[in-house]
C-alpha cells in the first residue's frame, strides 16, 4: 500500500537558492540604480557643486599664488619697511614710556595704601570735632574754646607712616592732618594726569598702525593670501548639500509661488552668488573659472554687488526678480520655469530688468536698471501712450477731461439750484402763514450759500485746469495749424513715408490705403485754422542762423544732418528736411516762442476761439498765460501750443535767421505731386472716422477731435496676462513649435508666451492678420509700425514683462516716503523737458551737448552748468524764480539770467507751479537738503573784515573778479563766470565755501581752479601773497570772501571796479 | 513619485554609504601644482649706443604764414608792461625758408619691445608775461613737468586732455612750481589759463625718448635710435598731424627726412 507522503514540503525539498540569488540580484541592481540616480540623475546640482568646487579652489589657487608673490614683493620694499618700522618705533616708545607710567602709578597707589589708615583715621577724629563744634551754643563761649583746643590738637596730631619712595624703597615719616589731606589730593591729581597720558601715548602707535594698514589697502587691495588660502581649503572640501535662501514675508505670497513664502534653491547650483563662498569684495566672471562659453554653468557672482546692497538675498531671494521657479531642482529648465505650467519663467538675458519693474512701476528712472529706464523713455517720446494708457505715465488730459466735467456737473447743479431757489421763494411768497413762509424763504436762503460753495469748487477746478492745461503736451505736432504751418502737398507724402522722409521719425508707420491717406489729408486740411495768420516775416542769415542753432544748445534735443552725418539729440525732430514742409513766416513764429497758438481753445465750449468771440464781449484778442479765462464765460483756456518745446528768448532777427537756416535744410530735387482732393469736400467725413479708428488724436491736437480717449489695450498689467488671452492667431502652433513668422527657427525653441507676443507684435504689429482674410481695411489689426530697434524692441518688451499685477507684499513696492519720494516725482518732469539733453543731473551722466563737436576741448567751458549739486548750491526759492523765467528779468530776456557769457541759453519752458514746486524739491532731495528750507545765518563783517576783503578781492593774486561777470560791459565780454552779486540771492553759503576751496571736486573740468586756498591746521587761508591788512588775522579767509559776497551790493562792486589793485605782494 | 524616488535613493544611499566611504572614497587632491610665480612684465630691450642711428630733418610749411594777431594784455598791467611791443599770438611762427617752429615731431611706432623709463628731470613750462615759455612743451609718459609762474599776477593751468586726466589749479606769485606728470601718450593737451584767455600752450605726452619741439629753424634730431623702421610723425597746432613717414636705419645710420606742412590746409581749431 503506497504510503501516504505529505505534499512537497518546499522547505525540505525545494532549495532557496536560486530565489534567493535572484532577489539579492535584483536588489543591488535597484540600489545601483538609485544611487546612479541619486548623483546624476535626481540631483544635477550634486555634479555643479562638485564642478564649482574644483574649478573655483583652483582659481583660488591660481590667485593665492600670485597674491603671496606679489605680498612678498611687497613686504620687502622700502615704503612698507618704513611704515612697518614705523610702527614698531611708535609702539617700542609707547612701550617704554608706559612702563616708566606704570611704575609712577604703581607707587603712588602704594603712597596711598601706605597712607590710607593715617588719613582716614586723622580725618575721622578732624570731621568729628568738627561737627561737634559747630552743635554747641554760639553764647557757650567756654565749652567752644575747650572743642576748639581739642581740634587744634587732633590737627596737629602726628602719624607714623611707612612711606614708599622711589626705587622700591621705604622710610618711615611723619605726617599731621593737614599733610596727609594735600597728600592724598596731590595723589589722586598725579593718577588722573598719568590715565591721561597714557592716553595720548597709545596714539602715534594707532596712527602708525592705521598708516600702515591704508598704505596696503591701497597697494594690495582684495584678500589677503591667508584669506585665500583658508577660503581655498574650504572650498576643497565644499559641503555639498542643498543651499535654499527662505523668505516668509507678511501678508502674501511672493511672485504668486504658493501661500507658505518663498523658498528659493538656486544657489544649490548657482553658488558664486552666495556671499559665504564667493565674499562680497570679490567678483567671479565666467572668464576667471576658465568657462567662458554660452552654455557653461554660470558660478558667477552676482554682476551688481552694488544693487545687492539694497536687495539683500534673505528679503528678496532670486525667483522675486529673476522669475523662475526657486524650488524646483530636477532639471535646468524646472528649476528655470521654462516649462508649460510654470507661469513665471526665469527672464532672458535681454529682459532681466523686468524684475525691476514689478516693484519699480512707479519710477520713471530706477538706478541700476538701464534698459527698463530706456524703455519708459520710449514709451513716452515715441507715443506708445498717446494709445495705451498705463498707471503713473502722463495722464494730464484726463484728469483735464474729469476736471471739465466735474465743472460742467457743478455748472448743472447750479442752474438746479438756481431754479429750486426761485420756486422756494415763490412758495414763500405765497404761503398761507409766516411759519410756512419763513420756512421756504430759510431753505431757499440754505440753497443759496451752497451755491456760493460750489462756486469755490468751480474756482479751485479752474486752477487745476489751469496747470492742467499748461502741462498737457502732445508727442506729435498741433495739427489744427497745418494750414498756416506745413506745404500741402507734403502731408498725404508723409503720411504714407514716413520713415523714408525722416528715418529717425517717431511717428508709427500705419498700413494705409492710399484712398485713406487721401481722406485723413482732406480732413486734416478742412478742419485746420486758416487765421489770424503769423505776422509776414523778411528773409533771415541763413548762415548766422546756423552759429545760432548751433551755439544756443538746439541740438540738445534736435538733430540735424542725415545718415552718418547726424548731429545731436533724439528727444525731438531730426530738422534735415524741414525746409521741404514748413511755411517760413509759421516758422519764425515757432523758433520765437513754440507756444504760441493762433487760436486759444476752450475745452469747455469745446472749440477754438477767434477775434470775434473776443469782440464780443468788447475784448482785444490777448491770450497767454496771465490771460488764461475765456471771455465767454471765464474758464480756463489752452492758450499755448501743447508741446514740450520751450521758448530760447530769441530775438525777431535771431528767429529769422534760425528760420531761414532750416529753410535751406532740403533735398535740392524734392518735389512732391499736388493734392487737390484735400479740399475735396466729400472726403472730409471719412476722414475724420479713419482719425478716430487709428487714433491719430492720441499724439496729436486735432480739429473736432480734443475729446478723444486712448484706442488702445491699457498695459499697465499687460505681463500678467494670460497667454489665452493674446491672439496668436495663426502661428499659435509655429509659436509652440518654435517657427517664427519669418519661417526661421527662433533660437530660442517655442515662443508662445509673452515675450514671445510683445517682441513679434513690436517688430510687425500687423503680423498677426497674417493669413485672415479681411477685405475691409478697418477691420486689420490697427497698430502702426513703431520706428524701433531691435534693442528698443527688447527694453520695450522688458517693460511689459514686468509690468504686471501687483502681487508682491506691498512692502516690496518701492513707493517711498521719504525725500525719494521727491526725487521719484521730479524725474518725470526732468525726463518730460529733456533737462538731461543740456545739463549733467545725475552723478556720471552724460548729456546731449556734451558730446557735439562745439563743445569739446577747451570749448567744455561752454556747456551749461553742471547740476549734480544744485540743491546744495542754491537756494530754493530762488530756484523756484529762475525757473519760471531763467533770464531773471521781465524786459533784458534774451540772455540767460545767471550766466549770462553763456550762448548756450536756459530756455523758458512755461512749467506750472507744479511742475515748478517738483523740480525745487527734488533737486534739493538730490541734495539730502532738509525741508523746509531755512537759510544760513553769516556772521557780519567787521569794518575792518570788510576792507581786508575789499583789498583780496581786488589784488593781482586773487584773480576772481578777472573771470567772474561785474556789470561792466566792457569787462562782461571776456567773463566766464557769474556775477558775485547773484550770491547773496541765489547761493548757499555752506556750498560756496566749498566750491571756492575746492571747484573741481564738484564740477570736475570746470575753468574755476582750484588751489586758491590751502588749508592750515583748521581753517583755510588764501595761497597767494596777502595783502597787509591780513597781518595778525586769525579767522577762516574762504569763510571771510564768502561773508564778503553775501554781503556784496552794487554800489560796492561798483567801488571796486574803481579802485587800483592794491599789490599782492606787498604784505609778505 | 518624486517623493517615493527620493526615498528609495535614500534606502540605498544609507545601505551603501558606509561600504563607499570605507573604500576610501577616492577624494581626488585638487591641489594644483604650483604655477610660475607672477612675474613682472619682463624689461624690455634697451638701446646699444654702439649701433644707434639717428633721424634729423627739418620741418617746413609750404605757403605764406597766416599773419598773428597781437594779443592785448590790457586786462593784465602787471604782464603788459613786461612788453615793449604788443606780443603777437604764436599760433604759426616760422623761420627763414618756411621752417616752422612748435611742432612736435615724433616716433609714432616701430619701437616695440623697447622699453623706456621716465627720465628723473623734470620738463618746464614757464608763464612769464603772461605767455608760456615754451609754448609747445614735450614730455614722456610718467614724466614730471614743473610749471613755473614768474609774473606778478595769479595764473591757473588748466591743461583740458581727452585721454589724460583733468587738473585745474592756481598759482598764485612766488608760488612754488606746481608738479605734475601725465599717465598715457597724448599729443597734444591743450593748456590754457582761464584768467588770461590768450593764454595758450600744448603739452605733448610721449611714450618714448625720440621726440623733439622744433625751434623757427625748423630743425630737429631724434638721436641714439636703434637700427629699426619707424613711423615718424610731426604735429603742429594749426596743421595737426603730418602724413607719416616710414624710415629705415641701418647701425650708425642717420636718415634726414622733411616734412612740409600746406598752409592752406589750417584746420582753423
Amino acid at each position: 500500500m503506497p504510503e501516504l507522503l505529505p505534499p512537497d514540503d518546499p522547505v525540505t525539498s525545494r532549495p532557496m537558492a536560486g530565489l534567493v540569488l535572484i532577489s539579492v540580484f535584483l536588489l543591488m541592481l535597484t540600489v545601483a540604480w538609485s544611487l546612479y540616480n541619486e548623483f546624476f540623475g535626481l540631483r544635477p546640482w550634486r555634479t555643479y557643486q562638485n564642478e564649482f568646487s574644483k574649478v573655483y579652489s583652483k582659481y583660488l589657487d591660481d590667485q593665492y599664488q600670485g597674491r603671496k608673490a606679489a605680498e612678498q614683493k611687497f613686504f620687502a620694499t622700502p615704503e612698507y619697511q618704513k611704515l612697518l618700522a614705523d610702527v614698531k618705533t611708535a609702539t617700542d616708545s609707547a612701550r617704554s614710556m608706559d612702563q616708566q607710567i606704570s611704575q609712577q602709578m604703581d607707587l603712588l597707589d602704594r603712597q596711598r595704601a601706605a597712607m590710607t589708615e593715617a588719613f582716614q583715621t586723622s580725618r575721622g577724629k578732624v570731621g568729628a570735632l568738627t561737627y561737634q563744634l559747630e552743635q554747641i551754643d554760639e553764647k557757650d563761649t567756654s565749652a567752644k574754646k575747650s572743642k576748639l583746643d581739642e581740634l587744634n590738637a587732633a590737627k596737629a596730631e602726628t602719624y607714623d607712616v611707612m612711606w614708599p619712595v622711589e626705587g622700591n624703597k621705604i622710610e618711615p615719616r611723619k605726617f599731621i592732618y593737614q599733610q596727609l589731606n594735600d597728600l592724598f589730593t596731590s595723589i589722586m591729581t598725579s593718577k588722573a594726569k598719568l590715565v591721561a597720558q597714557r592716553g595720548d601715548l597709545d596714539k602715534p602707535a594707532k596712527d602708525a598702525q592705521d598708516t600702515l594698514n591704508d598704505y596696503v589697502k591701497e597697494q594690495l587691495p582684495g584678500l589677503a593670501s591667508k584669506d585665500l588660502y583658508t577660503l581655498s581649503d574650504s572650498m576643497k572640501n565644499l559641503d555639498i548639500r542643498l543651499r535654499q535662501i527662505n523668505v516668509n514675508p507678511s501678508g502674501t505670497s511672493i511672485n504668486n509661488l504658493g501661500g507658505a513664502g518663498l523658498v528659493d534653491r538656486c544657489q544649490s547650483c548657482h553658488l558664486g552668488t552666495d556671499p559665504l563662498l564667493v565674499p562680497v569684495t570679490m567678483t567671479l566672471t565666467k572668464a576667471d573659472l576658465g568657462m567662458a562659453k554660452d552654455n557653461d554653468a554660470p558660478y558667477t557672482s552676482h554682476p551688481d554687488p552694488d544693487m545687492m546692497k539694497s536687495h539683500p538675498l534673505e528679503k528678496f531671494g532670486c525667483s522675486p526678480c529673476h522669475g523662475g521657479n526657486g524650488r524646483a531642482l530636477d532639471t535646468v529648465e524646472k528649476g528655470h520655469g521654462r516649462y508649460e505650467h510654470w507661469l513665471w519663467p526665469l527672464y532672458y538675458p535681454e529682459n532681466f530688468e523686468a524684475g525691476c519693474q514689478q516693484c519699480h512701476a512707479s519710477d520713471m528712472v530706477t538706478e541700476h536698471a538701464p534698459v527698463l529706464n530706456k524703455a519708459k523713455q520710449l514709451y513716452r517720446e515715441k507715443g506708445c501712450i498717446g494709445c495705451h494708457r498705463f498707471e503713473g505715465f502722463d495722464n494730464q488730459d484726463e484728469q483735464l477731461v474729469s476736471a471739465q466735467q466735474a465743472i460742467t456737473q457743478l455748472e448743472n447743479q447750479k442752474v438746479d439750484d438756481r431754479l429750486q431757489i426761485a420756486q422756494l421763494n415763490k412758495k414763500g411768497d405765497a404761503a398761507t402763514d409766516n411759519a410756512t413762509a419763513n420756512n421756504y424763504y430759510a431753505e431757499a436762503t440754505n440753497l443759496t450759500v451752497t451755491m456760493s460753495g460750489i462756486d469755490a469748487k468751480v474756482d479751485s477746478l479752474d486752477q487745476r485746469s489751469h496747470n492742467l492745461l499748461q502741462e498737457i503736451k502732445k508727442v506729435g505736432p498741433d495739427l489744427k495749424e497745418v494750414r498756416m504751418k506745413i506745404h500741402k502737398e507734403w502731408i498725404p507724402y508723409w503720411i504714407g513715408h514716413t520713415r523714408d522722409f525722416r528715418p529717425t521719425t517717431k511717428m508709427p508707420q500705419f498700413r494705409l490705403q492710399d484712398d485713406e491717406i487721401q481722406a485723413i489729408s482732406a480732413y486734416l486740411w478742412q478742419s485746420a485754422i486758416t487765421g489770424p495768420e503769423p505776422p509776414k516775416q523778411t528773409p533771415g542769415d541763413a548762415v548766422h542762423g546756423k552759429v545760432l542753432f548751433e551755439e544756443r544748445g538746439c541740438e540738445a534735443c534736435h538733430s540735424i544732418g542725415e545718415g552718418a552725418n547726424m548731429l545731436g539729440g533724439d528727444f525731438a525732430a531730426n530738422l534735415s528736411r524741414v525746409g521741404e514742409k514748413d511755411n517760413y513766416d509759421y516758422l519764425v513764429r515757432w523758433i520765437l516762442n513754440p507756444r504760441t497758438r493762433t487760436r486759444p481753445y476752450s475745452p469747455f465750449e469745446k472749440r477754438d476761439l477767434g477775434p470775434e468771440d473776443y469782440a464780443k464781449h468788447d475784448l482785444p484778442f490777448v491770450f497767454d498765460l496771465d490771460h488764461s479765462k475765456s471771455p465767454d464765460d471765464g474758464h480756463e483756456l489752452m492758450v499755448q501750443q501743447p508741446t514740450v518745446m520751450p521758448s530760447l528768448r530769441l530775438t525777431l532777427d535771431d528767429a529769422r535767421d534760425i528760420a531761414s537756416f532750416l529753410e535751406t535744410q532740403k533735398h535740392a530735387d524734392a518735389s512732391y505731386a499736388s493734392a487737390d482732393f484735400m479740399d475735396d469736400p466729400k472726403l472730409k467725413q471719412h476722414g475724420k472716422e479713419l482719425i478716430q479708428h487709428y487714433g491719430c488724436a492720441g499724439c496729436h491736437e486735432i480739429s473736432g477731435l480734443e475729446d478723444e480717449g486712448r484706442i488702445g489695450t491699457e498695459l499697465t498689467n499687460e505681463g500678467s496676462k494670460p497667454i489665452e488671452r493674446l491672439d496668436f492667431a495663426l502661428y499659435t502652433e509655429d509659436a509652440k513649435l518654435g517657427v517664427l513668422p519669418d519661417g526661421s527657427k527662433s533660437p530660442r525653441g517655442a515662443w508662445y508666451d509673452l515675450k514671445g507676443f510683445f517682441e513679434n507684435k513690436l517688430t510687425d504689429p500687423a503680423v498677426f492678420d497674417h493669413g485672415k482674410y479681411k477685405p475691409d481695411p478697418i477691420d486689420r489689426l490697427r497698430m502702426p509700425k513703431p520706428n524701433v530697434t531691435k534693442e528698443d524692441i527688447d527694453a520695450l518688451t522688458t517693460f511689459l514683462l514686468g509690468s504686471t499685477d501687483p502681487s508682491l507684499p506691498a512692502e516690496y513696492m518701492y513707493k517711498p516716503a521719504d525725500q525719494r519720494a521727491a526725487i521719484q516725482k521730479g524725474w518725470w518732469i526732468i525726463t518730460k523737458y529733456n533737462c538731461i539733453g543740456c545739463h549733467q543731473v545725475d552723478i556720471g551722466q552724460k548729456s546731449v551737448l556734451m558730446g557735439l563737436p562745439q563743445f569739446q576741448g577747451e570749448n567744455k567751458q561752454n556747456l551749461p552748468p553742471v547740476l549734480t549739486s544744485e540743491g546744495a548750491r542754491v537756494s530754493p526759492e530762488w530756484l523756484k524764480g529762475f525757473l519760471a523765467n531763467p533770464a531773471l528779468s521781465t524786459t533784458d530776456v534774451n540772455r540767460d539770467g545767471v550766466r549770462s557769457y553763456l550762448q548756450v541759453r536756459m530756455p523758458t519752458f512755461f512749467l506750472s507751479d507744479d511742475e515748478i514746486r517738483a523740480l525745487v524739491l527734488f533737486f534739493e532731495a538730490m541734495s539730502s537738503q532738509p525741508q523746509p528750507f531755512i537759510p544760513q545765518k553769516l556772521t557780519p563783517l567787521t569794518t575792518a573784515e570788510k576792507e581786508m576783503a575789499r583789498q583780496l578781492f581786488t589784488s593781482t593774486s586773487a584773480p576772481c573778479l578777472k573771470c567772474h561777470a561785474t556789470g561792466d560791459p566792457a569787462h562782461d565780454k571776456t567773463a566766464i563766470a557769474p556775477n558775485f552779486l547773484f550770491a547773496k540771492d541765489r547761493l548757499q553759503p555752506a556750498w560756496t565755501e566749498r566750491w571756492i576751496t575746492n571747484p573741481a571736486l564738484i564740477a570736475p573740468g570746470t575753468a574755476m581752479p582750484s588751489g586758491l586756498f590751502k588749508r592750515d591746521g583748521d581753517k583755510w587761508v588764501f595761497s597767494g601773497p596777502l595783502p597787509p591788512s591780513f597781518k595778525g588775522y586769525t579767522g577762516d579767509q574762504a569763510d571771510l570772501l564768502v561773508r564778503y559776497m553775501f554781503e556784496l551790493t552794487p554800489e560796492e562792486q561798483r567801488s571796486l571796479l574803481g579802485r587800483t589793485p592794491s599789490g599782492g605782494g606787498a604784505g609778505k | 513619485m518624486k517623493n517615493s524616488k527620493f526615498g528609495m535613493s535614500l534606502l540605498a544611499t544609507g545601505l551603501f554609504a558606509l561600504a563607499l566611504v570605507g573604500c576610501g572614497g577616492s577624494k581626488t587632491d585638487t591641489s594644483s601644482e604650483t604655477p610660475a610665480p607672477a612675474a613682472n612684465a619682463p624689461a624690455g630691450k634697451s638701446v646699444d649706443p654702439a649701433t644707434a642711428g639717428e633721424v634729423t630733418g627739418t620741418v617746413k610749411l609750404d605757403g605764406a604764414a597766416p599773419k598773428m594777431k597781437n594779443i592785448s594784455m590790457a586786462a593784465e598791467p602787471s604782464c603788459a608792461k613786461e612788453h615793449t611791443t604788443p606780443p603777437a599770438s604764436e599760433e604759426v611762427i616760422t623761420g627763414d625758408g618756411g621752417t616752422l617752429a612748435n611742432a612736435v615731431v615724433y616716433v609714432k611706432s616701430g619701437l616695440d619691445g623697447y622699453s623706456f623709463p621716465a627720465p628723473s628731470a623734470p620738463a618746464k613750462i614757464e608763464q612769464k608775461g603772461c605767455q608760456y615759455h615754451p609754448h609747445v612743451v614735450a614730455m614722456e609718459v610718467g614724466q614730471n613737468i614743473d610749471v613755473v609762474n614768474d609774473d606778478q599776477t595769479t595764473h591757473n593751468i588748466h591743461p583740458i586732455p581727452t585721454v589724460n586726466r583733468e587738473w585745474n589749479e592756481s598759482q598764485p606769485p612766488g608760488a612754488a612750481p606746481i608738479e605734475k606728470n601725465f599717465a598715457r601718450e597724448e599729443i597734444a593737451i591743450p593748456v590754457k589759463c582761464n584768467v588770461h584767455p590768450w593764454m595758450k600752450a600744448y603739452m605733448a605726452v610721449l611714450s618714448n625718448p625720440y621726440f623733439q619741439v622744433t625751434d623757427k629753424d625748423g630743425k630737429f634730431d631724434l638721436k641714439n635710435l636703434p637700427p629699426g623702421t619707424y613711423t615718424v610723425v610731426a604735429w603742429q597746432e594749426l596743421y595737426g598731424t603730418s602724413d607719416p613717414q616710414t624710415i629705415t636705419i641701418g647701425p650708425k645710420e642717420t636718415k634726414n627726412v622733411t616734412f612740409t606742412f600746406k598752409a592752406s590746409a589750417a584746420a582753423g581749431d
